[in-house]
């Protein structure tokens, strides 16, 4: 099964002594777009802090392209090529936004070709490159955003994993972030893109996986949620 | 000379000793929030490292970098073996840094005796220099001189080159930085080091003004959490300021009011402390 991008199989994950997740399995297929749903406090975030090494499983796989990272350091995870913009885009805040995106630069595994630099990142985010010597701290919330998003491409990663990126954004932004995720899509990087916002996900998603309380509840192609019009509001809260 | 116009000169040298040595202080505590109480320790173990390879037929400048490479060594040793396994344990972390600074004076007084041991000048810079007809040590000329080319080198190395912005980004946010893929634990044992051995190498330049005797280490750390506190931690302006301003104060007062040196010295600090807790030149924690 070398086209799974991500796989994470019967994970159970733990803060001090609370059980956050319970046998979570879910897996991105290489080229796919996976949207992980569920409500607030469902595991999502925890899902994605597992998978990048900074909670590690107390037990179950994490493999990215078959190589088993569970237990690994985050920057050996990083290596492998995963990247993360994470929930609240933690951008560096004391360092401009230039050096946001070089500490991060990384060229992609296996000699393939340098798909982002600096000028790439800066030729796909206009405004970034305007405020290249500003502290990141200085940015507005969209900017930050473009950052996070940014920096983690700086690191030429095969995976991507985004957590709630239209957060706290106004509207028209968030269209914007939706659509640089299509474009990085279309461009063949396998993506997880967590939200809350289920009608976001559905335009996008080739595969959604249901997170509740910490458990997998349903994990289906975005297709086959459509046609079967699965009411999915007791998973997901209202809208 | 007039007796003031000399200590001026000599405050000044004094200054960029203290900077080679409280800058790495400095970092460490700004950069990795480590108080490192061996740090007046590494000065007097560079200088006495210095001691002994003068004695085994080194030259003075080759001893320096000897001493202060050993001595880098050393704190990279400390950092990985003890301060690693206390992050964030900031009392143990004193408690372990200050009991190794009493193993470090222990072992140095039965390896290298009671007795003060001075360190010759190089020969190249014994002598006066005159400047605007005034004579002033050339060896403490060349002291500050050194003090300000290391001093122009830390700030380049730290806000110019994109090491040093991956030591902010572990100072920013050290998870996020590792999901980035940066070596964070392997920054700080860097930047422990670079501060060790700052100090080990101020030891050994300091050797030919201060001489080296048991006590030395605790007469400097005082010293270095002056400067640190006044000009605000991991800020290099701040300790380069901090610096000549301390020494002066230091120099002055034993000359003047030797009873009070140390109030003279201290006062300032805790003024500091209760009114701008951040340090003249730091930056207010975020
Ligand atoms: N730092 C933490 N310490 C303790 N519990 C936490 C922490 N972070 C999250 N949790 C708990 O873990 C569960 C899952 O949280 P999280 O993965 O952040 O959810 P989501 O991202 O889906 O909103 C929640 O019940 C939350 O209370
Ligand atoms: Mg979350």
């Amino acid at each position: 099964m070398a086209s799974e991008a991500l796989l994470l199989a019967d994970i159970d994950a733990f803060f001090a002594d609370s059980h956050v997740l319970h046998r979570v399995s879910f897996r991105c297929g290489e080229g796919r777009l996976l949207g992980l749903l569920g409500r607030n406090g469902a595991g999502k975030t925890t899902s994605m802090n597992v998978t990048v090494g900074v909670l590690p499983p107390r037990r179950g796989r994490v493999e990215i392209y078959g190589a088993a990272v569970a237990g690994r350091s985050p920057e050996a995870i990083a290596a492998q090529g995963v990247a993360l913009v994470p929930q609240g885009r933690r951008i560096f805040r004391s360092l401009s936004v230039r050096e946001n995106l070089a500490v991060a630069a990384r060229k992609p595994r296996g000699g393939l070709p340098l798909l982002w630099t600096l000028d790439t990142v800066f030729a796909t985010f206009p405004r970034l490159q305007e405020r290249r010597d500003q502290y990141a701290g200085t940015l507005s919330g969209g900017e930050q955003q473009m950052l996070a998003i940014g920096r983690a491409l700086m690191s030429n990663p095969r995976v991507l994993l985004m957590d709630e990126p239209s957060e706290g954004l106004a509207p028209q932004i968030v269209a914007e972030v939706m659509a640089t995720i299509r474009r990085l899509k279309e461009q063949g990087l396998s993506i997880v893109l967590v939200e809350q916002n289920a009608k976001l996900v559905f335009d996008v998603a080739d595969d959604i996986v249901i997170l509740n309380s910490g458990r997998v509840v349903i994990d289906a192609t975005a297709a086959e949620l459509k046609s079967a019009g699965t009411d999915l509001h007791q998973h997901l809260g209202i809208y | 000379m007039n007796i003031s116009l000399l200590l001026a000169a000599n405050s000044i040298a004094f200054g960029g000793l203290l900077f080679l040595l409280s800058a790495g202080f400095s970092l460490i505590f700004g950069l990795m929030r480590i108080p490192n109480l061996t740090h007046g320790s590494l000065f007097m173990l560079g200088a006495y490292f210095g001691v002994s390879l003068i004695a085994l037929g080194l030259g003075f400048w080759p001893a320096a970098i000897v001493a202060a490479f050993g001595v880098a060594v050393f704190g990279g040793l400390v950092e990985r073996l003890l301060l690693r396994r206390l992050p964030g344990a900031e009392l143990a972390q004193v408690l372990v840094t200050l009991g190794l600074s009493f193993m470090i004076a222990d072992f140095s007084l039965m390896w290298w005796g009671g007795d003060p041991i001075s360190i010759d000048t190089p020969r190249a810079l014994r002598g006066a220099t005159f400047v605007a007809g005034l004579g002033f040590p050339t060896y403490r000329i060349a002291v500050i001189m050194i003090a300000v080319i290391v001093a122009a080198a830390l700030w380049a190395l730290l806000d110019w080159t994109r090491l040093g912005a991956m030591i902010r980004a572990g100072v920013d946010d050290p998870e996020m930085a590792r999901i980035v893929g940066i070596r964070v634990s392997r920054l700080f044992t860097i930047v422990f080091s670079l501060g060790a051995g700052l100090a080990g190498f101020a030891g050994v330049i300091g050797g030919p003004i201060l001489s080296v005797y048991p006590g030395l280490d605790q007469d400097m750390l005082p010293l270095a959490l002056v400067v640190v506190i006044l000009g605000g931690s991991g800020s290099l302006i701040g300790s380069f300021i901090g610096s000549f301003v301390v020494a002066f104060l230091y120099n002055f007062g034993q000359a003047m009011l030797p009873e009070l040196a140390y109030v003279v010295l201290f006062l300032p600090m805790l003024v500091v402390l209760v009114v701008r807790p951040e340090g003249l030149f730091g930056r207010a924690a975020p």
